[in-house]
């Protein structure tokens, strides 16, 4: 309250001489404008994206992932992994938080406890495999895991991995600790006006020698795509999240960067395996049949994508089998089938998240399609709220869904037990799809530690999960950010994290 | 009379205020969807969604859970936001300022606009000063608001360089700058519609009886206008303007949202998305005594201009 | 007389802008009802191989991102957007006018009592509402009327109270009451016929706003559900193209403009008419 009074105060009287134009922080700064409002600094709190995103700014874990992709030492300098794989032994580095105060390994235990552990974390599974945590001294972590587990140190690399001060957030409790975090990471929070900015400034004490480049990062929250499309082209930001398809072109000509990266994303249509008719596999076939998928990966990209996806799982993990699995497109066949399974006419609900273009665009083209086959869809929007409501618990009163998903790490164990495992907690993506061979082998491609093995048995559980139809795979969508010219390095990783640790302006 | 008058209002205000949080109460949580699952992400097991719902009070039956609202209301506190576990009113007070300003600039752009509209058009009845006002007013009422906002902001922002093209600023004239656009874009929208009322008032009003009555006994034209026309043309036109004043707070939404302002609006909007139960009540509650005190405002101003009404 | 009963006399003053008006809506009328005749495609049919195309002698309009044509989702649309436009502005219209005129003849209790409801309906911030209700009774046009009647009388309510008040004061309602006519007598006789005229003035701005704010509702996705062709939802569909493809929202915000002209001028002589006849 105080902060807000002051401030209004400071507009009527000071200000009045300040100059009309952005002040731009001192030191190097690039402002980016965002799509989605940033809740939770806590993170352990929430797997949502927007928050993701600051938390991989905001903390530093035990390994880091540089702007190629590959692993390195982070806040562990060394590790030792035991004979059977399943003791891992890290050796932390002489690091500090924010405020000089040592990162110790009680605060790592700390830190991979609460996400493990705690009954309020949002998303448990990438530390799933760990039996207990412990500190051996000051600076050495020992992590018993409950049975070898190939991905294991990537996974201490994703955003919830995050090491946070034990004694900060007991000092000063868990709400007040987070809305103004105490930084183990590249940057901290300078000032955070909720619902429409975050300043983040550079830490000094960050663990890793010149970076960041930065000194500070202005994160706008501007909903609108077009507003956000204009503040690029205004010079009045220097990056922008998720341009919309239709605007690309025109950024491009205006001399915009617009690199489509390539990410761990798949765009989708779930279906409802709990509800008539597509609980039936041939109906489900059916449904994948009768979509030609090329031309709706074209129409919703604006022609940018071409390739559709092969298969259930994203195309750039680890692993992905490029047979092509997915059905191909065939309304004769789709027909056939439908007939068989004594579904023609049926009566399906497709539910859509309000105000995504792409979701409804996509809504329209298999309502469309599905109609030529004698599959009768009505098309229901919901705001995401009760979208992921619907989708969750009223089962009965939806069978299709548009929507996307993505992958924290390359290894493919976290989107197999996300999407198509019907024994790991996800429901398999909210489809309701059960297969024992594939929910057995999700746990045997977890322990195997060969390489050749893994892609195997992951390869099988591709062929499996598409060819029964968990979902219907469309494509792989990129990134659509932007950037001005004048900024350099920075782009998101197909885990979905910023590069800001190495971009620089020129 | 007018003193009466203000505390018979007060009286009125806070049935209506309960009115008002009962209603609100009762339809937020009536919204199918659920504020924990989004904010911790769809990834969340039901165990974690209801170990976050028992400590934030959710999980308690509706009728306890508004018992205790209206508890905390008595004792001026209206709540934390469920998102930004902040306090609502520190949460409001922030975003206050932002929608002040605009709503004031947009009133300060609307009335001498509407004014100088109706009168020219009255008094240039059928003639092609009136057409063209008229047809001008038709159009800025089927824009939508979104659409005129985009436009401006394309033309004077991208392409001249005038004006930001969204934001806030800091400090009071960047604040008025960056406004600009937005007032312009909500009054296009507001000012045709009060000019067409005030324009149909003042034909009204010129041939009413006691005009043709005052212009028999040779009363010079312009001081039936000012002293009996205009006067009277605006008692009905100021309770429409209440009413507008009131509905500007829908617009500015609207223009909030395309011009990326940090205002209640926006904050509303983003509240009710995100199932925010308690900034929505306190943001709703907050409204209704902005809008009681306007409506006041306009009674008390309408027994100025009108004795009549003072009976 | 009845103050709908146009005298001849009236008629012959006619404004020219009054018979613009009148055509023009009732051209869009015409339109809705022929539809199925005049559109030369389905609007709803899906073209992958002419998606985003320019306004052409195959699409008057151009198509849209999905490939549809827009000229005969236009004309399609007309009937969606006209029926909003009437359905949302009748009831709330009728509500409003009727509790104006209880509330200002009959003073005392009837009078408070309108007045706390219109209060505490007017306290709430307008889309609010709406948007609350819709939500809450699932999105859809239904739900949307449903909104309007509990929100969008309150205007009416205000603008008729404010005029009856006037006209009490004045001689003639006095001499009526005095010659013994009843209340119900007075009131529709005579105290609404000379209220109404701003009532109805506002009504045809209204009506615009309704259809406005229906595509509001379809901006958030509460509006008209996908596919159908409202004009709403099609300008704030096409508004991520504005600057590759603005034919999509260009046509139906036209469409949009030419309707609220129309019903515009209509209201105005409509009303002039009625001073005309008093």
């Amino acid at each position: 309250m105080n902060y807000a009074f002051r401030k209004m105060l400071f507009a009527a009287t000071v200000a009045i001489s300040s100059a009309p134009n952005i002040a731009s922080a001192d030191g190097v700064s690039i402002s980016i404008a965002v799509a989605e409002n940033p809740q939770q600094l806590d993170p352990m709190r929430s797997a949502n994206a927007p928050d993701i995103l600051l938390h991989g700014q905001l903390y530093a874990r035990l390994l880091h992932r540089d702007s190629t992709g590959a692993l390195s030492p982070g806040l562990a300098e060394s590790w030792t992994i035991s004979e059977d794989g399943k003791t891992y032994v890290f050796t932390l580095r002489d690091a500090v938080f924010a405020d000089g105060s040592p990162i110790t390994a009680e605060d790592v235990v700390f830190s991979l406890d609460r996400t493990l552990n705690h009954p309020e974390s949002a998303y448990p599974a990438p530390l799933s495999a760990i039996e207990s945590l412990e500190a051996k001294d000051a600076k050495t972590v020992s992590i018993a895991l409950k049975s070898p587990n190939a991905p294991f140190l990537g996974n201490l690399e994703v955003f919830n991995a995050s090491i946070v001060s034990k004694t900060d957030v007991e000092a000063r409790g868990e709400e007040e600790a987070f809305a103004k975090p105490l930084s183990s990471g590249a940057f901290m929070v300078d000032s955070w006006d909720r619902n429409s900015s975050i300043q983040l400034v550079k830490n000094p004490k960050y663990y890793r020698d010149g970076a960041p480049n930065l000194d500070s990062i202005e994160y706008r929250i501007v909903e609108d795509a077009n507003t956000r499309v204009s503040l690029l082209k205004a010079g009045e930001v220097n990056a922008v999240e998720g341009v919309p398809y239709a605007n690309i072109a025109e950024l491009r000509d205006a001399g915009f960067e617009v690199p489509l990266e390539a990410s761990t994303k798949t765009q989708i249509i779930l279906m409802n395996h709990d509800n008539p008719p597509f609980d039936d596999v041939r109906v489900r076939q059916a449904a994948v049949m009768a979509l030609d998928r090329v031309a709706i990966a074209k129409a919703v990209t604006q022609g940018l994508v071409t390739e559709v996806a092969n298969s259930s799982l994203p195309g750039a993990l680890n692993f992905h089998s490029q047979d092509d699995a997915a059905l191909p497109y065939d309304p004769a066949q789709a027909k056939a089938l439908l007939e068989d399974a004594g579904a023609v006419g049926a009566e399906v609900t497709i539910i859509q998240v309000s105000g995504s273009q792409v979701s409804q665009q996509i809504a329209l083209l298999t309502q469309a399609l599905w109609s030529q086959v004698g599959l009768n869809a009505k098309i229901e929007q919901l705001d995401s709220a009760a979208f992921r409501t619907r989708r969750k618990t009223e089962r009965d009163d939806w069978h299709a869904a548009p929507a996307w998903y993505y992958n924290e790490t390359l290894d493919p164990d976290l989107a197999v037990r996300w999407a198509v495992c019907g024994t790991c907690g996800s429901n398999a993506f909210h489809t309701g799809y059960r297969n024992e061979t594939v929910d057995t082998l999700t746990e045997e491609a977890l322990s195997e530690t060969d390489v050749a093995k893994r892609a195997e048995l992951y390869a099988e559980i591709q062929q499996i999960s598409t060819n029964e139809v968990v979902h219907i795979p469309l494509y792989y969508p990129p990134f659509t950010n932007a950037y001005a010219s004048d900024v350099e390095g920075l782009f998101m990783t197909p885990a979905f994290q910023w590069t800001l640790e190495e971009a620089k302006r020129k | 009379m007018i003193i009466q008058l203000i505390v018979d209002r007060l009286k009125q205000l806070i049935p209506a205020l309960l009115g008002v949080a009962l209603v609100t109460f009762l339809l937020v949580h009536l919204i199918p969807g659920d504020p924990v699952a989004l904010l911790a992400g769809d990834r969340a097991s039901p165990e974690t969604i209801a170990a976050v719902k028992t400590r934030y009070g959710l999980d308690q039956p509706i009728v306890v859970q508004l018992f205790y609202y209206l508890k905390n209301i008595a004792m001026g506190d209206l709540g934390q936001s469920l998102r930004f576990r902040i306090p609502v009113t520190e949460l409001i007070l922030q975003h206050l300022w932002p929608t002040a300003l605009l709503m004031i600039m947009t009133i300060l752009i609307t009335i001498p606009c509407a004014i100088i509209l109706a009168a020219l058009a009255a008094s240039h009845q059928d003639r092609p000063l009136d057409h063209a006002i008229r047809a001008f007013s038709v159009a800025g009422i089927a824009i939508p608001v979104f659409w005129i906002g985009i436009v401006l902001a394309r033309i004077f922002s991208v392409q001249l360089g005038w004006f930001p093209v969204a934001g806030f600023g800091e400090g009071l004239w960047d604040n008025v700058y960056h406004l600009v656009l937005p007032s312009i874009t909500l009054a296009i929208g507001i000012v045709p519609v009060l000019a067409r009322n005030l324009r149909a008032s003042l034909l009204e009003m010129m041939e009413a009886d006691f005009v043709t009555a005052a212009r028999s006994k040779g009363v010079p034209e312009s001081y039936i206008f000012k002293r009996h026309v205009f006067m009277n043309a605006l008692i009905p036109n100021l309770q429409l303007f209440g009413v507008i004043v009131a509905f500007l707070f829908g617009g500015t939404i609207v223009v909030e949202k395309v011009f990326a302002i940090p205002g209640i609006g926006q904050l509303l909007i983003s509240s009710i998305l995100g199932r925010d139960y308690y900034v929505v009540l306190g943001l709703t509650f907050f409204f209704a005594v902005f809008t009681m005190l306007v409506m006041l405002i306009v009674d008390l101003v309408s027994m100025l201009i009108d004795p009549r009404l003072r009976s | 007389m009845n103050a709908l009963a146009i005298p001849m006399r009236a008629v012959r003053q006619l404004p020219g802008l009054f018979i613009v008006g009148f055509v023009i809506t009732f051209a869009w009328i015409a339109v809705a009802i022929l539809a199925p005749v005049l559109a030369p495609y389905d609007p709803d049919a899906i073209a992958f191989d002419a998606l985003l195309t320019a306004p052409s002698p195959d699409h008057l309009m151009g198509t849209d991102q999905l490939g549809r044509d827009i000229f005969s989702r236009v004309l399609y649309g007309a009937r969606v957007d006209l029926f909003m436009g009437v359905v949302g502005l009748i009831v709330p219209l009728v509500i409003g006018v009727f509790l104006g005129l209880l509330s200002g003849y009959f003073v005392g209790w009837t009078d408070t009592i309108i007045m706390r409801a219109l209060d505490i309906t007017i306290a709430f911030p307008f889309l609010v509402l709406v948007l609350a209700i819709v939500a809450v009774l699932g999105p859809g046009l239904s739900s949307y009327f449903v909104a309007l009647a509990l929100v969008a009388w309150v205007p009416y309510a205000r603008l008729v109270r404010g005029q009856v008040k006037l006209i009490k004061q004045t001689d003639f309602i006095a001499a009526t009451t005095s010659l013994g006519f009843g209340s119900t007598y007075t009131l529709i006789r005579h105290v609404l016929p000379n209220c109404i005229v701003p009532a109805l003035v506002f009504a045809v701005t209204d009506f615009v706003l309704i259809i406005l704010y229906g595509s509001s509702l379809g901006f958030l996705g509460m509006g008209a559900q996908p596919p159908t062709a409202e004009w709403g939802v099609m300008i704030a569909d096409g508004q991520t193209y504005l600057s590759t493809a603005w034919w999509i929202s260009f046509f139906p915000g036209l469409a949009l403009l030419t309707l609220g002209v129309g019903a515009a001028l209509l209201g105005d002589g409509t009303a002039k008419l009625m001073r005309v006849e008093r």
